[in-house]
């Protein structure tokens, strides 16, 4: 896509990709055309409110706010499902430019009830036009591109602020005091303007909020959608609890240092325009610390440190603060502990809290949101006021609220913590596993064996009448003989095999059999049989013939070899005929080979291995000598490590030897095959890396060596950074093929990387984040990396990211290249 | 038993001929021939049956592998114009629980496209 400049700007301050600026830019004004006319409006309530009612009213302010938001909860509510999202913005933005208006006319009239009318009305708007501009971000957003944009989209609401403090602190001195409230109708109004370009263009192809399902439900009734709707969703999922405890303590904690702040401030600074003016000063300054903290740290910080412990930061300045003023409640420390609060509110932790919405599904999400950010935004400040009405009634010390803040700011700690653990499992729920191993459906849905033997007793119809007997007889034994599988092998009347085994089963069918004949019992025929061929008389009635048969010294010898070769399965292991079977396991016809491998499979003796192993290296017998070799169980397994250890061993057994391995899910197991890895087989490494991937799907308790297989992971990262700067470089005039392009085209080498992953981190995470990579859309991709940031260790997650990450070809090689210097990369890990 | 490839509409289809029988069978097998279009990167595979007069055991075995590595890729692998005789013992076997097989080529590149 070709850059435009104004990607070129955008780019300087955030890791934009692309297509990208457009929307970027757009939700930067937005944000702005917010914050902006909120900080002249909240400039004018806290001065107008100190001055006419002062600091001691404000725990009414902060009560009576939080009681109202309950009703705008429920109105939001039930507007937000009434109406399409443009609509609602829209109006609300219309409703707050009127009453701005409105506000501006009679505020100066009335000095008792309006400055709380003003307040309340300041609140409600903060609350309702932020929440509703974080509601399309989410709609917008999958979490890695907000990650990557919320730094630069977030400082618009931070410059706002800014530039609306300073016009706030000009202004307020002069004769167009009484025009503020008009500017910020103005800008309102130019907001409306944005919003409808944020969401005409993106309605159609990025709104992610309205899912192909959701938009087919009944819409629901309005009757029972309001606040009591928004909070069931919130008290249903453990997750949003945590998050309501959060946002809870956070302006309980604000709350209070708030009190704080406006008190040691009203005792410093004298008189309602010198009051303006200094929060005027005071919330720019202020701004202008968010500001830079937004652009230049947040995506940094969280990309750096992780939501887990970006989280931690801010509780952890505003607990020292809390102490700062505990031992000097003076107007720097004021200053000091209000600045922290804000400007950290404003950006990082803003724009981490926004980051833990993102996951949480959307007819979940924006439920949570309203109740949350509107209600429980406002209603934690009550409980905040409260505990101020408490204190004050109890006439205690502006430094004993500290005490209580460092309390309340401990509990926040905790619940942050346990909040990014959630985040972590959130994100995973989002990322669907996109198929089961085929074998495993195969094996739960198919009988594979029988359907083998029901093709084999099929084909061996036209071959010989006792060999589709000793099909039907094995199909007995089997319990495969059901009706259907009779009809499907049954003969008709004038066809000359009837006279086989089967024609017993099939009255009416045959011909040959005599009306009135009783069918044998299937039980006793198959003990009649097998008494038969174990006696010491059939043996050496028999012996003639076989030996006559294994000569060559008779015609159509290759079937005759193949009734021999099946029937020997039949007989005891130590019985003559049973010696013969290793001579029909040496035979150059693969027919036969696969009846006397079948043999071999029934009869189990250790003699036969060394024969059965050699046939894995043959196309036409690998399949069947494998499914043998199972046969044996778990004290085969030695027997196969050694041909896998042996250096002098054919490749093409080796390869086979894995796949046999996987069907024992044991320590034994993977002990050997880990060892194997370690042995520089490049040419059966797949098989290897596939087999461990399978015991660790069957059996995740089994301990991998994770170690080892680190060290394993790691070298496969070099050898595949070494092939991407092989293919980034040639030769002058010959053209350089695309590095990505030459690495997706080795999928098996990806393919492995996750497998071997699976192997010491969470199976099942790994290969739905494989999976999504390889064939997700682009949401989906973004939530599996996410998922990846968040589960894998720093430095693996350091590593692989420049594998699958999508970025641009020039970044990748960058990255790589630095990696590849790193001391650590070849350290303790190697 | 032979065995050629074409594309169309970005599924490749093998095209079998004869009996697949493990007697026929050289050191390229049908599993291989896949397998090699899947390290090739594609991903959608049609087995056209229509000239396939005969399957034993090994055949199944050659068919399932390929569709375990198929669908292990990501890919789908699909079967067309078997005869009515082998459909159903491919019905009493179960296979069709988890093979999708279609009576048309067009039908079963349609399928493709679809996914």
């Amino acid at each position: 896509m070709a850059k435009t400049r104004l990607y070129r700007f955008l780019s300087t301050f955030c890791d934009l990709k692309p297509g990208e600026e457009r929307i970027t830019f757009l939700l930067f004004f937005y944000f702005f055309l917010i914050t902006a006319p909120y900080s002249i409006i909240k400039s004018l309530r806290n001065a107008n409110y100190l001055d006419s009612r002062g600091p001691e009213d404000l725990p009414l302010a902060y009560f009576l706010t939080a009681v109202l938001m309950g009703f705008i909860v429920t109105f939001h509510t039930k507007s937000q499902e009434a109406f399409p999202r443009r609509t609602l913005i829209i109006s609300s933005l219309l409703f707050f430019t009127a009453t701005s208006l409105l506000f501006g006319l009679v505020l100066p009239m009335e000095k008792s009830v309006l400055p709380l009318v003003n307040w309340i009305w300041a609140n409600v708007y903060i609350v309702v036009l932020v929440t509703q501009f974080w509601i399309v971000v989410n709609d917008i957003f999958n979490p890695r591109e907000a990650k990557r944009l919320i730094g630069f989209f977030g400082s618009g609401g931070i410059l706002g602020g800014i530039i609306g403090g300073e016009i706030t602190a000009l202004l307020a001195r002069s004769r167009f005091a009484d025009s503020l409230l008009v500017i910020v109708a103005g800008m309102l109004t130019v907001c409306i303007f944005v919003v409808y370009l944020v969401l005409s263009p993106q309605r159609k192809t990025r709104m992610r909020g309205i899912s192909k399902s959701s938009a087919k439900k009944t819409p629901p009734n309005l009757k029972d959608v309001g606040f009591k709707d928004c909070f069931n969703t919130v008290r249903g999922s453990p997750y949003l609890k945590i998050l309501a405890g959060i946002v809870t303590l956070t302006l309980i904690v604000s709350t209070l240092i708030d009190f704080q702040f406006n008190s040691i401030i009203k005792t410093a600074v004298t008189g309602g325009k010198e009051l303006t003016v200094f929060f005027g000063h005071f919330n720019a300054g202020l701004m202008i610390a968010a500001f830079f903290l937004q652009l230049l740290m947040t995506s940094n910080v969280i990309k750096r440190f992780g939501i887990r412990f970006t989280l931690l930061f801010y509780p952890l300045i505003l607990l020292i603060c809390s102490f700062g003023i505990f031992f000097a409640p003076v107007l720097f420390m004021a200053v000091l502990i209000k600045g922290s609060d804000k400007s950290l509110s404003y950006s990082i932790n803003q724009s981490v809290r926004e980051l833990l919405y993102i996951p949480i599904p959307p007819e979940v999400k924006y439920k949570a949101k309203i109740f949350i950010d509107m209600f429980l935004n406002r209603f934690a400040k009550g409980i905040g006021a409260l505990i101020l009405m408490l204190i004050l009634f109890l006439q205690l010390d502006i430094k004993f609220i500290s005490l209580v803040s460092a309390g309340v700011i401990l509990v926040w700690l905790i619940f942050n913590w346990r909040v990014a653990r959630e985040y972590v499992g959130t994100i995973n729920r989002q990322v669907e596993l996109k198929w089961e191993r085929a074998d495993h459906i195969l094996r739960d849905q198919v009988d594979v064996d029988a359907t083998k033997l029901i093709f084999d007793t099929l084909a061996s119809k036209n071959q010989s009448s006792e060999l589709y007997a000793m099909h039907v007889f094995d199909l007995i034994n089997q319990d495969k003989l059901t009706p259907e599988v009779k009809k499907l092998i049954s003969y008709k009347q004038d066809e000359f095999l009837a006279a086989s085994l089967g024609g017993l089963f099939e009255q009416g069918e045959t011909g040959l059999i005599p009306s009135g004949v009783e069918p044998w019992d299937e039980d006793e025929l198959t003990k009649e049989i097998k008494k038969i061929m174990s006696m010491d008389i059939y043996q050496q009635f028999m012996e003639d013939y076989v030996d006559n048969v294994l000569s060559g010294g008779i015609t159509d010898a290759e079937t005759q070899k193949m009734e021999v070769a099946k029937a020997i399965g039949m007989m005891p292991v130590q019985s003559p005929l049973a010696q013969k079977l290793p001579e029909l396991l040496e035979d150059q016809s693969p027919d036969v080979l696969k009846y006397a491998i079948s043999s071999a499979a029934h009869l189990k003796s250790r003699e036969h291995i060394p024969a059965l192993i050699k046939q894995l290296s043959h196309p036409q017998t690998r399949e069947d000598a494998s499914a043998a070799l199972r046969q044996y169980g778990s004290r085969i397994i030695g027997t196969l490590a050694d041909y896998l250890a042996d250096p002098d061993e054919s490749i093409s057994i080796k390869k086979a030897i894995p796949p046999i391995l996987a069907g024992f899910a044991s320590q034994e197991t993977v002990d050997f095959l880990i060892m194997e890895l370690h042995v520089d087989q490049q040419e059966i490494e797949m098989e290897l890396v596939d087999a461990l991937e399978q015991i660790r799907a069957e059996n995740p308790n089994l301990n991998f060596a994770p170690d080892q297989i680190r060290n394993k992971i790691l070298q496969d990262i070099l050898h595949c950074y070494n092939l991407l700067l092989k293919t980034s470089s040639s030769p002058r005039g010959v053209q350089k093929p695309d590095a990505s392009e030459a690495f997706h085209g080795q999928s098996q080498l990806l393919t492995n990387l996750f497998k071997l992953l699976s192997l010491i981190y969470p199976h099942q995470d790994m290969m739905k984040a494989y999976q999504n990579l390889r064939t997700g859309t682009k949401d989906s991709v973004a939530y599996a990396l996410e998922m990846l940031d968040n589960s894998l260790k720093k430095e693996m997650r350091n590593y692989i990211f420049p594998l699958i990450e999508d970025i641009s070809n020039q970044e990748r090689l960058k990255r790589i290249r630095f990696l590849m210097r790193s001391p650590a990369f070849f350290g303790n890990d190697r | 038993m032979i065995i050629n490839s074409r594309s169309k509409e970005g599924v490749v289809i093998f095209d079998i001929e004869g009996e697949i029988r493990r007697s026929d069978i050289t050191d390229i097998t049908l599993h291989q021939l896949v397998k090699d279009q899947l390290d090739k990167g594609q991903r959608n595979i049609l087995l056209n049956f229509e000239s396939v007069d005969f399957i034993d055991s090994f055949g199944v075995g050659e068919i399932l592998a390929s569709y375990i590595s198929t669908h292990n890729l990501g890919g789908s692998m699909k079967m067309a114009k078997i005869s009515p005789k082998l459909y159903m013992v491919f019905q009493v076997t179960m296979l069709t629980k988890v093979l999708e097989i279609f009576n048309e080529e067009d039908l079963a590149i349609k399928s493709f496209v679809k996914e």
